[in-house]
């Protein structure tokens, strides 16, 4: 069939990661290239020990192969994701992170991690981070109804991981509430 | 992606698909050019595997998206047949492919079932039987969707009466037709 049944209605995590590859970050190349011009744009020239920013797939492609350091985002530090632990810990709402933070952090932490200070340390925030975020997206679930809810500061991957559920229940409610304009 | 979380067909991105596939096809020749020649260097060499990846990057972008655009095509087919509206959101090649497919449905089923039944239960699209849901598949257009504002949005009135105005990069749970107008003009996406 033209789409397997997996992917008919929800997206997967390595579609998300596929799409935050395309995200720009700064490199530190070892290796000099003349601006090459790529379909999404030109990038370049890379002229060590000049940072230059490229999209993540490219850097992902330069650093398996020892041809550049990764530059961390600034988001990415030990400190920041403290703050915003501590945030998430007292605070009712979600904090601030970058839209797609889950992929662009996994995937540095998998393919860099010498060229990130601290990265054990890193992971645990990161995880306990999520788990709590996890925890507020759970009991978020009270406060579906049948018509809208909003959800700042969520980001992608919190959003798939929610989507089926809250979904079906979004459904079912609108069926039960009458004259609500639907078509079921 | 928009297209993957819609439950309806949104307008089709003809130009902008022939251009990336015009694109594609130059960079293609490019690096055929260059692999023949022998005279390429190793931090040629280097660039050639850089666009090749690329490449694949783009073909797989183009495969998801005409995937789903041909599995909704498929699961509507009938529906699309009865509906201009519908029929303005896609190409000329997209119409026919619908046309013919819904065409060939409808005969493997009578074929196999149809056929055999009394004359009034027949047809597919028998709305005088109430109580009974519709044989033709319809986008869902009540469906819930997570909805991403790119913009500041003008107020939009829900189905409960109620009014939502959504802030830039505001995320909200809420129907497809309610945000469908800002996913058409750009100020929202579907995330």
């Amino acid at each position: 069939m033209s789409l397997p049944t997996t992917l008919r209605t929800f997206v997967t995590p390595s579609e998300l990661e596929f799409v935050a590859c395309q995200q720009l970050v700064e490199i530190v190349p070892l290796i000099s290239m003349e601006r090459t011009a790529f379909i999404s744009g030109a990038y370049g020239p890379l002229k060590p020990p000049n940072r230059v920013k490229v999209p993540l797939w490219l850097a992902i492609n330069l650093k398996s192969k020892k041809k550049c350091h990764i530059v961390p985002p600034s988001w990415l530090t030990v400190d920041n994701l403290k703050e915003r632990l501590e945030e998430e810990t007292t605070n009712n709402g979600f904090s601030k992170l970058p839209f797609r933070y889950i992929e662009v952090s996994k995937l540095l932490l998998d393919i860099a991690p010498d060229d990130i200070e601290n990265p054990d340390r890193l992971r645990s925030l990161l995880k306990d981070l999520r788990e709590a975020r996890q925890a507020k997206c759970r009991s978020g679930l009270s406060q579906v109804d049948h018509s809208e809810l909003s959800l700042p500061n969520l980001c992608s991957m919190e959003l798939n991981e929610i989507r089926p559920f809250f979904i079906q229940a979004m459904s079912v409610l609108t069926q039960l509430v009458p004259n609500s304009g639907t078509n079921t | 992606m928009n297209e993957r979380h819609a439950p309806d067909i949104l307008p089709a991105q003809e130009v902008l698909l022939n251009n990336v596939l015009d694109h594609l096809r130059r960079q293609s020749d490019a690096v055929q050019l260059l692999r023949e020649d022998p005279t390429t260097s190793e931090e040629e060499h280097l660039r050639i595997v850089l666009v090749q990846t690329e490449i694949e990057r783009v073909k797989f972008i183009v495969n998801s998206y005409v995937r789903t655009r041909l599995y909704k095509i498929e699961n509507y087919a009938r529906f699309i047949t009865t509906n201009a509206n519908l029929q303005t959101k896609l190409t000329a090649a997209e119409r026919d492919y619908a046309i013919r497919y819904a065409r060939i449905n409808d005969r493997h089923l009578f074929a196999t079932v149809l056929q055999s039944l009394p004359d009034s239960q027949a047809h597919l699209d028998d709305e005088e039987i109430a109580f009974m849901p519709s044989m033709i598949n319809q986008p869902n257009l009540s469906k819930p969707v997570f909805a991403h504002a790119l913009e500041d949005c003008p107020p939009v009135h829900l189905p409960d009466g109620s009014t939502l105005q959504m802030k830039k990069n505001a995320i909200s749970l809420t129907h497809y037709s309610v945000v469908e107008n800002f996913v058409a003009r750009g100020e929202a996406e579907l995330v």
